[in-house]
């Protein structure tokens, strides 16, 4: 029990980590339909762009936004440039699955040409340590929470208080509908890459200083448990995601300090699959349903 | 269409029996007569160089290719040129057993391997061994420590063995709270069952046996768990990643403790994720591991290292392998081949892999000889020989090991790895289970 309060702690940590990225995630295939499984390779070329930045002794808060600004224009591009081209051709979503993971063997595979198979490390210091009753947490991951708590709170107010964020809600129900009724579907879209990517951004820098070194693979790690959250949130359901995060971060974290932490996965995927078993279409179905892909 | 006639059952029967001597001849028995070999022979470095282990592959490598460079100086073996190439395992049997296929049906002339290594040994082993070919397995398996596979050979002590050493030293140095804290992949769980034997054994207590899941984001729980067993030292082997991140959330939560690893902790890339993750000043402050003993030094170390260091671009900074036991016995095991086919007067696995232990035995007599061009010289004048390798003396015993001492190493902060101390291979006999 003594271990219980402490690894809520840590789960509340791995839980902002996700939920920065489980939405970015979400949000884009909500607006565009295309399942991108390149996302986690695109954390790392970010995490990568903050890295050469740090090394040429830029702070590392200051390296989170040029992460965030080279995941937006990154992603961006990608579409216009790769997966555009499909779509335009008619490729259904397991084909752009297919192109999606083509994608990721690249960009990993151009990294690794790049930076050759090592690892690498920030200059960032964790800053000191606070202690809110038991749990523990430093100065940098306090930040981070703080981080994914106004990225959520900035998609929160994207989606229900501006035009773009009504126009994404309208492409992401029924794309034909939106166009008839003069919503711009192409730059929604593009608007949707560019979200998607500036939050992947963020999530890129924000796994190393968990992880404190990383190399080329590190982003396709983390995709399975950024999925795992969409998918048990709804996928396509920014909401959704947010609460499939902290699920799976928690459960991870309680698991791994109550049972042998080789398990802790089995654990928050066995939650996964039994949230689906009740709940096919994850937490908050609306738009999963209407798409009919969840789970 | 016309029918088929129907085969009389005399036919059917004489069809059979020869498809099953046609089968019995592919499965691998040795013909009367070794193959004649055209062209390159080739030595393959059977490993994995992505994943968790990539590092394997690149240490092993970096053997093959200076042996492969002074045997194609001194002429190559009986008249053909040696090559290096490589296999990528990736350190999962899932896609190692079907390279290893590809490697057996496509290689040509295919006469040795480096590896596998512990990711995939269980799985590959019996498959190299029925294609007959020699492989000097760089698993630390103890599974392979009374082998019966005949084309098995191992240069390097078991991982049960570096158990043992970690825990001889972990105990003179005073420490009695071990934690094993060790990657849930086959590799790394091989060390730990004579680990924990031993350290009890000597009268220390294992405080907490924690198995980890590997390159996870978050370890923070498992940290807690281990800080509350509150361990004087702690015993582990995980991929880079794994131990960078475990290590740095330990730093956070509590400060470091003690660390002593396995040989793959000594690996530059550990050495860059940890130094990373912690800090070059903290790890060397912490740290120990052991590794195979090799003295790196002598006459066929010099050999080899000359090589190595003048290996180009083929081998990137190879500085860094001077003095790494695993290339060293890499670099051995290709020598040893190539003196083998020397022996048996044929490069066929089938024929030259019983001389292999030949090769190496000190038997009354034999001329010392450090190098492959000073073992064929001595094979021309028609004389004995007894190999000394680059990663020290080697003695096959019966199932094909040879097993010696472990040396305890710590890191600097320019890089080197001083040596703390060297465990006896009497020592590790007295503890081994």
């Amino acid at each position: 029990m003594s271990q219980l309060i402490p690894a809520i702690g840590f789960g509340i940590i791995t839980a902002s980590i996700l939920a920065i990225a489980a939405v970015g995630f979400t949000l884009q295939f909500s607006v565009t339909n295309i399942l991108n499984l390149a996302y986690g390779d695109i954390m790392t070329a970010c995490a990568f762009a903050a890295y050469i930045a740090n090394q040429a002794g830029v702070n590392i808060w200051i390296c989170l936004v040029i992460a965030s600004l080279f995941g937006a224009v990154f992603s961006l591009l990608l579409n216009r440039l790769v997966y555009f081209q499909f779509v335009r051709r008619g490729t259904k979503l397991f084909g752009m699955i297919i192109v999606t993971i083509a994608m990721s063997l690249i960009i990993q595979n151009v990294l690794l040409a790049i930076f050759r198979p090592t690892f690498f490390s920030y200059h960032a210091s964790q800053g000191p340590s606070y202690n809110f009753g038991s749990m523990v947490f430093t100065a940098s991951q306090l930040a981070i929470i703080g981080i994914a708590a106004l990225a959520m709170l900035g998609v929160h107010l994207l989606s229900t208080r501006t035009k773009l964020g009504k126009a994404m809600r309208a492409t992401a129900t029924n794309p034909g509908l939106a166009r008839s009724c003069g919503v711009a579907t192409d730059r929604v879209i593009d608007a949707a890459w560019l979200v998607s990517g500036a939050l992947c951004g963020i999530a890129g820098v924000a796994v190393v200083l968990n992880t404190a070194t990383f190399s080329e693979g590190t982003g396709a790690t983390f995709l399975v448990p950024i999925i795992a959250a969409a998918v048990l949130g709804g996928i396509g359901q920014p909401y959704g995601a947010m609460l499939g995060a902290i699920t799976i971060g928690l459960a991870s974290e309680i698991a791994a300090s109550v049972i042998n932490p080789s398990y802790k996965d089995v654990v928050a995927f066995g939650i996964l699959i039994l949230v689906l078993l009740v709940r096919p279409q994850g937490i908050l179905s609306e738009v999963a349903a209407a798409k009919e892909v969840a789970a | 269409m016309h029918d088929r006639p129907a085969m009389p059952g005399a036919r059917i029967s004489l069809a059979v029996a020869a498809l099953v001597a046609l089968t019995a001849c592919g499965s691998g028995n040795q013909s009367a007569t070794p193959r004649t070999y055209t062209g390159t022979l080739t030595f393959v470095s059977f490993n994995p160089f992505t994943g968790p282990d990539a590092s394997f592959g690149t240490e092993m490598a970096a053997g093959c290719i200076p042996a492969a460079h002074l045997i194609n100086q001194a002429g190559g073996v009986l008249g053909h040129q040696v090559q290096c190439t490589t296999v990528d395992t990736r350190g999962d049997p899932a896609d190692a057993v079907p390279a290893a296929q590809k490697m057996i049906a496509t290689t040509e002339n295919l006469v040795g391997l480096n590896g596998p290594s512990s990711d995939e040994a269980l799985a590959t082993v019996p498959i190299i061994n029925r294609a007959q070919i020699p492989m000097f397995g760089d698993t630390g398996q103890a599974a392979f420590d009374k082998s019966k596979y005949d084309y098995f050979w191992r240069l390097t002590p078991p991982d049960d063995a570096a158990g043992i050493a970690m825990a001889i030293y972990a105990y003179r140095k005073g420490y009695r709270r071990g934690a094993a804290v060790f990657g849930n992949d086959l590799s790394s769980q091989g060390n730990v069952p004579n680990l924990l034997a031993a350290f009890s054994k000597l009268g220390g207590q294992i405080v907490l046996n924690q198995s980890i899941a590997l390159d996870k984001g978050s370890y923070r729980s498992e940290v807690q768990t281990l800080i509350a067993a509150n361990p004087d030292v702690i015993f582990t082997e995980a991929s880079p990643q794994t131990n960078a991140a475990y290590l740095s959330q330990l730093q956070q939560l509590h400060g470091m403790i003690p660390v002593i690893g396995t040989q793959p902790t000594v690996q530059p890339p550990w050495i860059k994720a940890v130094g990373g993750a912690i800090g070059k000043a903290t790890l060397a402050a912490n740290y120990a591991a052991a590794q195979p003993f090799a003295p790196s030094q002598g006459p066929s170390w010099d050999v080899y290292n000359k090589a190595l260091l003048a290996s180009g671009t083929e081998v990137p900074q190879p500085d860094q392998w001077s003095q790494d036991p695993y290339t060293e016995t890499d670099y051995d095991a290709i020598v040893m081949m190539a003196l083998a086919m020397l022996m048996a007067n044929t490069p066929d696995p089938a024929f030259y892999n019983k001389f292999i232990a030949k090769v190496v035995a000190d038997t009354p007599g034999a001329v010392e000889v450090h190098s492959y061009q000073e073992g064929k010289d001595a094979l021309a004048a028609g004389k004995t020989i007894h190999y000394v390798g680059a990663g020290g003396p080697i003695s096959m015993d019966a199932y094909h090991n040879s097993s010696g001492a472990f040396e305890l190493v710590g890191y600097a902060t320019n890089g080197n790895l001083p040596q703390l101390d060297v465990v006896s291979a009497a020592d590790i006999a007295k503890y081994k289970t």
